[in-house]
């Protein structure tokens, strides 16, 4: 606090070198201040007006919320999102953790390669997932043909809430490995060696010794699986759709057309209301991420850790991890692989005279995909590496700074988090249309990437500061006791320093960034396309032949993107 | 001095050789200076909700017509034309000089709201009197709301050809076509919404209809392109108040997606065209306006475009001609007049969707 209110009256001397040395660290947290609570406060604005809040007919009240609380659909759609959540929680905690032992702690055949591919779901649109399976496993998918062939039945489903349960969940699996697994590796296997001599086999030393050990960070990733469950759209706006179970932000969507004119005020009122149940997930996850360190570092003697042999369990490791990657990864993934390159499928059509590039051919025909293609990228790489630079200037300005001011961005940044990315993108589109200095960027690619930036702020300052907090405060310390300014500490110790990590975060932001979909439907203009928004857009218009070669491009992108993380060596994970 | 005035004047004479196009036949001479205009204005912003790829042949020829001028088309569904229109409008920064959509409700909810600029266009009279709005917005094609099926999986004497024949079909044979009947989702599409709402004028037997889509508990969906993979994959069989302009043309490619223009009456849905009140460049949006009405510009609507012209004087592959002739008077236009706005309103609207439901509840059981 101190810091910014002497700032603010530069008297002598000596205060106004505080308040030169201050005015970087000011200006940072003033502009994330501005660009976090500024779509926030429209959305909670509209949400207690009658009718779009530049409409001259608006009045103030209640009744957005008193026609969301009457509308039967609003609360089915909340008790589909909360069943939906615990269900994929319950698949993807145990399995997750499960998968993480496997990984980390036994003999498991080519874990090395596997290990890549166990994360591929996070870093695949939903949307290009959930449309990988509909025509991979949909009542007349590809497999779906064949299992009739095989069988004389599909022995699945998919448009069933029980169905998406179990789908979310196998797809959420590597947000829970990611956390388990690091625990793991903070944990030293003395004690799984203690157990093992005493004849536990692997599933019991899994159970009762290593899970329970590491509970905290499994804990945490069931927090952010429910959490992550209550945000969920691509999934449920596709498998969904045809038996029109709503959830939560798809309510919210459907809300755009249902009275005929948009309801920004609906919207807004639905979009509150998730609000109120994610913050509180959000302020839990991160009291809960502080104890996890906490826990692991008081039980972690992080010393060699020796495989446990699997020995007559190896067969039923590989048959669950095999399985889980077949149906996480393969069948979603080689549904659009297959789709990408036929004109039509189902029932009695042979695939092999199905065969076109065509659909690829109505991409690169088509100026605006040729352009979401491009912005995409740039996106990803350039832009990706400015977030990353803003991320690291408000790492900065945080850094060994624990006073009011850095508990204020603290928590600032996870709040965007909180809001589904459909509703931040339309509150980002308002900011563009009416605060005049932006106007000018609205149909720029600028745009998406301040509303990307927003969106992606919890994760990226993540990364960042696990980076910041390797470099030890004694090299810091050292150059100050030298004299040096701590503008000149971060420019000429810290930064340098942590370079490999910001290549690290700018790598996976770059992921992120191709991923992204639901934040860019509504900033989706000439100009600004970029392929996840595309992809909705033309979903809900039907151009299913584009999507499918446009979903493949999107997964190349994000295969060299996994490629090079991989080839340096970056961790896949914070 | 009198050098640089010659010089001048000479520039300017050759410039209105280069860029002076005079009217086209029919049109005022003062047509000329609107040219003259929209030369200088340079583009047209259009937004549309038909694809760019749709449009291509249209955007084009309207070039190689007007050289000068760049055409910026931007497709995006209709909801989001609207929303778009409006916020822009309301910011003061100007937004499309003409606006071309499908969504004929929300386009007339527009021009009724004041948004649109006044134009009495030189084609109008060539246009059926139901197609002209207070001479503001334009009725510009004539697409017919179909019936689709699955070739391979729905045969000979199933093929519903009426709509009470239809609604028989699936009331009958539910354990067929349960889960395999498919039609717009009404709260999400617009169109799908103002189909049915013009359905129950015309088909007394919708009580029926609206049970058997109950019974077969039938799947919704927003957009023509998913009911139309849908169909064809054989996920589902049946398709209803499919838009059709979409639908014939996927079915001269598909061989297993099946059209049929129900006998007893078709509707169709006309796009609606209109300028904007605060367009930046008026002149141009009058060009473009004008050359999709004018028979050069249907002629591709009925061919290359593949949607249905709706002037009954070109000769395309599809035209409204065409389809009257096969239809007669069984063709039941959507007019672009207010009356289609009734359903705009919240209140009238929720009881619509909720008496629907109601309706579907009867045959689910």
């Amino acid at each position: 606090m101190a810091t910014l209110a002497d700032a603010a009256v530069p008297l002598d001397g000596a205060s106004r070198n505080a308040f030169v040395a201050n005015l970087p660290r000011a200006l940072t947290i003033l502009v994330t201040a501005a660009a976090v609570i500024a779509p926030l406060s429209l959305i909670l604005y509209q949400s207690f007006l009658s009718a779009p809040f530049f409409d001259a007919k608006k009045t103030f009240g209640l009744d957005a919320y008193r026609f969301i609380f009457d509308d039967p659909d609003f609360w089915s759609a909340l008790r589909n999102s909360l069943m939906l959540a615990a269900g994929m929680t319950a698949i993807a905690v145990p399995l997750g953790a499960l998968l993480a032992f496997v990984m980390e702690r036994t003999d498991f055949p080519g874990k090395r390669w596997i290990e890549p591919m166990l994360l591929v779901p996070s870093f695949v649109s939903p949307m290009v997932l959930s449309f990988g399976y509909v025509v991979a496993a949909g009542p007349v998918g590809f497999y779906s043909v064949w299992a009739t062939e095989v069988f004389g039945g599909v022995p699945w489903g998919l448009y069933s809430l029980p169905a998406m349960a179990v789908i979310a969940g196998l797809t959420h699996v590597p947000n829970v490995y990611i956390y388990a697994s690091s625990a793991l590796k903070n944990l030293g296997s003395d004690v799984e060696e203690a157990a093992r001599t005493t004849g536990a086999s692997p599933f019991r030393v899994a159970t009762t010794v290593s899970l329970p050990l590491i509970m905290p960070a499994l804990l945490f990733s069931a927090v952010l699986v429910f959490f992550l469950g209550i945000e969920l759209f691509g999934l449920p706006l596709v498998l969904g759709d045809p038996e029109g179970h709503l959830v939560m932000s798809t309510y919210l969507y459907k809300l755009t057309n249902k009275l005929g004119t948009p309801s920004y005020h609906l919207m807004a009122a639905v979009a509150i209301c998730i609000v109120a149940m994610t913050v509180p997930l959000v302020l839990l996850q991160r009291r809960l991420l502080q104890n996890a360190r906490r826990y692991a570092t008081i039980k972690g003697k992080a010393g060699r850790i020796r495989e446990l042999p699997l020995g007559k369990w190896k067969w039923l490791a590989v048959a669950i991890v095999g399985f889980w990657l077949l149906v996480a990864v393969i069948v979603p993934l080689s549904g659009i692989l297959l789709r990408a390159f036929v004109t039509n499928w189902g029932f009695g059509v042979s695939l092999v005279e199905a065969f076109t590039l065509d659909n690829f051919r109505a991409v690169f025909d088509e100026p605006t995909h040729v352009r979401a293609i491009v912005n995409t990228i740039l996106l990803g790489t350039v832009g990706g590496a400015l977030t990353v630079a803003c991320y690291t200037a408000i790492g900065f300005a945080t850094h060994r700074r624990n006073d009011g001011w850095s508990r204020v961005v603290d928590y600032m940044v996870l709040v965007p988090r909180a809001v589904p990315g459909l509703l931040i993108g339309l509150a980002f589109l308002w900011v563009f249309l009416f605060f005049p200095p932006l106007q000018p960027l609205r149909q720029t690619i600028f745009s998406m990437w301040l509303a990307y930036t927003v969106v992606w702020l919890a994760y990226g300052m993540r990364l960042i500061s696990s980076s910041l907090m390797q470099v030890s405060t004694e090299l810091e310390e050292a150059a100050r006791t030298v004299g040096a300014s701590r503008g000149r500490i971060s420019r000429e110790i810290t930064l340098p320093l942590i370079r490999h990590g910001l290549l690290g975060s700018w790598l996976l932001v770059f992921m992120i960034f191709e991923r992204e979909y639901s934040t860019g439907v509504y900033l989706l203009a000439p100009g600004t396309e970029v392929i996840g928004a595309q992809l909705v857009s033309l979903w809900q218009g039907g151009a299913i032949d584009v999507v499918a070669a446009l979903s493949l491009i999107n997964i190349v992108l994000v295969f060299i993107g996994l490629a090079f993380a991989l080839r340096f060596g970056v961790k896949l994970r914070d | 001095m009198i050098i640089r005035t010659a010089a001048a004047l000479a520039l300017a004479a050759f410039a209105t050789a280069a860029l002076g196009q005079a009217a086209p036949t029919g049109y005022p001479a003062a047509y000329a200076q609107t040219i003259a205009a929209a030369n200088k204005e340079g583009k047209v912003v259009i937004y549309s909700a038909l694809d760019t790829k749709a449009a291509q042949p249209l955007i084009k020829d309207f070039s190689a017509l007007y050289p000068n001028i760049k055409v910026e088309y931007n497709d995006m569904n209709s909801t989001e034309m609207y929303n778009r229109f409006i916020a822009e409008a309301a910011s003061g920064q100007g937004s499309a000089d003409v606006m071309w959509s499908s969504a004929m409700d929300l386009q007339v909810k527009l021009v009724d709201d004041g948004q649109a600029m006044a134009y009495a266009s030189p084609e109008a009279s060539k246009l059926p009197a139901w197609a002209v709005y207070k001479n503001e917005a334009y009725g510009t094609t004539y697409e017919p709301a179909v019936f689709i099926y699955n070739k391979r999986l729905v045969t000979g004497d199933e093929v519903p050809q009426d709509h009470a024949s239809f609604a028989k079909l699936i009331n009958t044979k539910v354990d067929k076509f349960k889960n395999k009947v498919t039609t717009y989702d009404i709260e999400k599409s617009g169109v799908g919404f103002m189909f049915v709402v013009q359905d129950a004028k015309y088909f007394t037997g919708m009580p029926e209809l609206e049970k058997g889509f109950g019974a077969t508990s039938y799947k919704v969906y927003s957009s023509t392109g998913n009911m139309l993979e849908k169909v064809s994959s054989g996920e589902h069989l049946l398709g209803y108040n499919v838009l059709g302009s979409y639908a014939l043309v996927r079915a001269k490619k598909d061989q297993s997606l099946g059209v049929v223009l129900p006998k007893d009456y078709t509707l169709v849905l006309s796009r609606v065209i209109f300028i904007g009140k605060t367009a930046k460049n008026p002149n141009a949006a009058k060009l473009w306006l004008d050359y999709v009405l004018s028979a050069r510009g249907q002629k591709l609507i009925g061919s290359d475009v593949e949607l249905f012209a709706i002037r009954n004087d070109v000769d395309a592959e599809y035209t409204a001609a065409s389809l009257n002739k096969q239809l007669g008077n069984n063709v039941k236009p959507i007019p672009v007049n207010s009356e289609i706005v009734t359903y705009l309103d919240p209140k009238k609207r929720l009881e619509f969707l909720n008496a629907w439901k109601a309706a579907l509840a009867t045959g689910a059981k």
